[in-house]
């Protein structure tokens, strides 16, 4: 980023009503001024406003990514800034209105090493950051914490079921998880695909049937927290939502010991049927023609 | 076989044009209906009681009126006739061109890459037209929380139309008008190297038209443009007027692809070395290469599921064996070279207009050229950076977030090529110019949100969010469309005869441009703030933001009807276009406008490339004589551009 205190402006020829004239002067420290302007307002935008729309963290994943959403704001405004403040110089400046064609030919750069040389070494070192970020950040979330609750979760049209192995069976529709404490998803679908995403804790992994996938996270706050689904898996993809309760572990074990909650079926899922889908006698639309 | 009675029926009338005189789009109509009604009718009686009977009627009889209605406009007469051993007279060929035939040759199978780029225009419009009032019906049910306008299962089939339509309409919005009209003529050629094909893709298109559209009377498509098995094996028959549809459109992109390809590399006038050949035809002829690699993976994973739906085979189905990540790898090796498809010939046709309206060379020239190519390699490389939550190989997912981080680099250098031409140059502030301004506006955010989603972590936040359907109508509509406007703009005097008229252009432009920002900044809001896309409701806290895009996508269609009304408004009643208008020097604008038959009375030999502004002497005696001489004086008098074309100009123009 550049100072614009360090920016000597040019000497301004004597005004002339002529933009031709004007044209001709050195343009670069107009649009110093203007990419250092343009910069500190987005670099404003990028630290305060994405962040804050993505709403609170529940988990480590979710503050990181916040970060890099932020950092990666950060190096783009630059750039984003010195286009835009090229394009707008050239505007204001360099530009011919009216019917006709400009009666002069601008001068005939058809190239300059340096320039592309620069531009192609910072676009692959910009490049390269981001790789590193994001490699960096795969590696943080990979490396898995030992002994995590294992909870598997079958997505179906259209609901979320969330049984704890490790519990015996407890099973139920809204999800509730220990702070503080790694959980272990194993995630598969009993139709079509589905998308597991738990908003505030940055984490999202398909549901797909006949397969299981997996993701990790350790809630880090207490609170309830939206799950969605976000592949579009039918008529009602918009209401397959249900919530995640992260309690104290001490809550967490009274909950798990009263049974969990009260699991919804797809027998007896209240949701109406789609008149022109395919609805098999349980109420959720299965594959209509499973060969297995 | 139907098609081979009405082909091979005999032509009386002596006639030039034999059979071909009788043929237009009514008997296209006519003899698809007539197949389709007999494929029907066959098809119900005998298998409409079979476990799969309803999606084999509709594949049959969809597939029947293909046929029929591509025999009764004509498609299979040259192959017919040649299999015969009577081959087309050269009175037969000159019609087929379409030789004196005034407006009649628009509504049949005509040959001329003129006519043809003509022909797509108006259909990429009325696509757009469609495509734009499906997207007012989604932001209409959007516009509060609760889905009010229609169900669900209505939405799901708006939202799936809205998306496979305006992929056709922009894939072929620039290398279907420009690609055919303009770039024969850039290269000194007389046409195309296979006007057939191109006369059949172009008809092919028109022909899976009315598929797409039958699928919202046969249950609608609720899947999504992406149609993901297995919920594609759930839905209704729409879902087979959707796979056919998909089959038949590559077939027309293939054959596009491989007739404009095979003109530039052979058929470019003498002198024309690649180095001297306009960058718009590199971004033509890269978009159909990369077509031709991509599109065969739709189609066949369209086969794959028109296989699982008609005659249960299990490439998707878990249960039977099959496997959802074939279909998400198949779709996205397609889904993400054919962004590039989209975007290159439009940002080419911005690099070619460029240095007309900045009176500048193209700022490298070879870097622009690198950058295409570099986007062609990579675009082949990153497509399963759209699964990285499907748990298909995470193992993965570090090498294709590399390959997708990369290829900012060539899309980069393809901005600097514009910024290093627009530097210091004369830039005339015509409606084609601005619109390349826009069009790097919108770019920048969706190249930068872009690099948002190609992080791993961060797209295991943001996949599927509207945040993603923000990004890709920043790059596709914001850029390309965008790009493809500019073009027309550009290209539209020497096209259609006419002037545009610029004022009320203008106000369309910047009126959707406003809009369009409206609606997408605020959609990347409610998408950061966690909404899922192809949503029919939401909870009540993404109200405002949904609203505001609302209004925005409200701004953005009324932007783009005083757009189209002063388009057509021009078309029909505008000033008689002069023939270069805007004193470029590539060869389309040195024929006389309308343009003629063969274009070229005498074909031009080249000696320089065509952007040597402001280089004494240099590139083709581009501008009518008289104007831009080495020694002009610091204020010439200015003449009109083409001033001697524009009186020599015919009333009548090409429209």
């Amino acid at each position: 980023m550049s100072d614009p205190t360090t920016v000597t402006p040019p000497p301004v020829p004597p005004a002339s009503p002529d933009p031709r004239e004007s044209r001709d002067r050195n343009p670069v420290g107009p649009i110093v001024l203007l990419w250092a302007g343009l910069t500190i307002v987005l670099e404003l935008f990028a630290i305060f406003v994405p962040a804050r729309v993505m709403g609170v963290a529940a988990s480590t994943n979710m503050a990181d990514i916040k970060r890099a959403v932020t950092v990666f704001s950060i190096a783009a405004a630059p750039v984003a800034a010195l286009v835009w403040s090229i394009a707008l110089y050239s505007l204001l400046r360099w530009r011919h209105r009216g019917p006709e064609p400009p009666t002069q030919d601008g001068p005939p750069i058809r190239g300059n090493t340096a320039v592309q040389t620069v531009w192609l070494l910072v676009s692959g070192g910009l490049c390269l950051f981001l790789l590193v970020w994001g490699l960096a950040a795969m590696q943080a979330t990979a490396s898995t914490a030992s002994n995590p609750l294992v909870v598997d979760v079958t997505g179906q049209q259209w609901l979320w079921t969330f049984s704890y192995p490790a519990a015996g069976g407890v099973s139920s529709n809204v999800l509730y998880l220990p702070v503080n404490r790694p959980v272990a998803f194993d995630v598969t679908s009993e139709d079509v695909v589905h998308s597991f995403w738990i908003v505030q804790m940055g984490i999202k992994i398909d549901a797909n049937p006949g397969e299981v996938t997996h993701i990790g996270v350790t809630p880090d706050r207490r609170g309830t927290f939206a799950v969605r689904c976000a592949e579009l898996c039918g008529i009602y993809h918009a209401y397959m939502q249900t919530q995640v309760r992260v309690v104290s572990d001490a809550a967490f074990r009274s909950w798990l010991r009263s049974g969990g909650g009260r699991v919804t079926s797809a027998a007896t899922h209240g949701t109406p049927q789609p008149a022109g889908a395919r609805a098999s006698a349980l109420g959720g639309l299965e594959l209509r023609r499973g060969n297995g | 076989m139907a098609e081979m009675t009405i082909a091979d029926a005999p032509a009386p009338a002596p006639a030039a044009g034999g059979i071909m005189r009788r043929l237009n789009v009514v008997t296209g109509l006519l003899a698809g209906l007539v197949l389709a009604g007999i494929g029907w009718a066959i098809s119900h009686a005998t298998l409409q009681n079979g476990t799969y009977g309803s999606d084999q009627v509709t594949c049959i009889t969809l597939v029947c009126w293909l046929v029929g209605f591509l025999a009764g406009i004509g498609a299979f007469v040259g192959p017919v006739r040649w299999l015969a051993g009577k081959d087309l007279t050269e009175d037969e060929r000159l019609f087929l061109a379409g030789k004196d035939q005034g407006v009649g040759r628009y509504f049949r199978f005509t040959t001329d890459h003129k006519v043809v780029g003509i022909q797509y225009l108006v259909v990429g419009m009325a696509l757009f037209f469609v495509g734009g009032m499906l997207a007012m019906m989604i932001r209409t049910d959007l516009l509060t929380p609760g889905s009010k306008l229609f169900g669900l299962q209505t939405y799901n089939s708006v939202v799936g139309l809205h998306g496979i339509i305006m992929i056709i309409a922009t894939i072929v919005m620039v290398t279907g008008p420009f690609g055919n009209f303009i770039m024969p003529l850039m290269i000194g050629a007389r046409g195309e190297a296979f006007p057939r094909l191109n006369a059949l893709s172009f008809w092919l298109l028109v022909s899976v038209v009315p598929v797409l559209l039958s699928a919202a009377f046969l249950g609608g498509i609720p899947t999504g443009w992406s149609a993901y098995a297995p919920l594609a094996d759930q839905a209704p028959p729409g879902q087979d007027a959707f796979l056919i549809t998909i089959i038949g459109f590559a077939v027309s992109v293939a054959l596009t692809g491989a007739n404009l390809t095979t003109t530039a590399v052979t058929m470019r006038t003498r002198g024309l070395t690649w180095s001297r050949t306009p960058i718009f035809v590199f971004g033509v002829v890269g978009s159909a290469v990369l077509g031709l690699v991509a599109f065969p993976m739709f189609m066949s994973s369209q086969i794959f599921q028109g296989l699982d739906r008609t005659v249960g085979t299990s490439f998707y189905n878990a249960a039977g064996g099959g496997s959802v990540w074939l279909y998400q790898n198949l779709f996205w090796l397609m889904g993400h070279p054919e962004v590039y498809v989209i975007l290159l010939p439009a940002f080419a046709a911005v690099l070619e207009l460029t240095p007309v309206f900045c009176r500048k060379p193209l700022f490298s020239f070879r870097g622009a050229i690198v950058g295409m190519a570099g986007i062609m390699g990579l675009s082949l490389l990153v497509w399963a950076h759209h699964m990285y939550v499907s748990g298909w190989a995470p193992d993965l997912n570090g090498s294709f977030m590399l390959t997708t981080e990369m290829i900012s680099v060539p899309t980069g250098l393809l901005i600097l090529v514009i910024i290093g031409t627009v530097w210091r140059g004369r830039v005339w502030t015509r409606l084609p110019m601005l619109a390349v301004y826009a069009m790097l506006w919108n770019f920048v955010i969706g190249g930068i949100t872009g690099v948002y989603l190609s992080d791993v972590p961060v797209d295991e936040a943001m996949h599927g969010s509207l945040f993603v359907t923000a990004h890709f109508h920043y790059t596709l509509m914001g850029g390309a469309l965008t790009g493809a406007i500019a073009a027309l703009t550009y290209w539209f005097p020497k096209m259609t005869g006419r002037m545009l008229n610029e004022k009320w252009a203008s106000i369309g432009f910047w009126t959707a441009q406003v809009g369009f920002q409206v609606t997408f900044l605020s959609m990347f809001a409610i998408g950061l703030a966690g909404l899922p896309r192809r949503v029919g409701d939401y909870p009540p806290q993404f109200a405002t933001g949904n609203a505001v895009a609302t209004y925005g996508a409200y701004v953005i269609m009324i932007g783009m009807l005083i757009y189209a009304g002063a388009l057509i408004t021009s078309w029909i009643y505008g000033v008689p276009a002069p023939a270069s208008p805007w004193g470029g020097k590539t060869l389309e604008w040195q024929v006389p406008t309308p343009v003629p038959l063969d274009n070229f009375e005498v074909l031009p030999v080249i000696t320089s490339d065509f952007y040597g502004y402001g280089e004494n002497g240099a590139g083709p005696p581009a501008v009518p004589p008289g104007r831009r001489e080495p020694a002009e004086p610091p204020e010439p008098v200015e003449e009109p551009v083409g001033a001697q074309s524009a009186a020599s100009q015919p009333e009548g123009s090409a429209q």
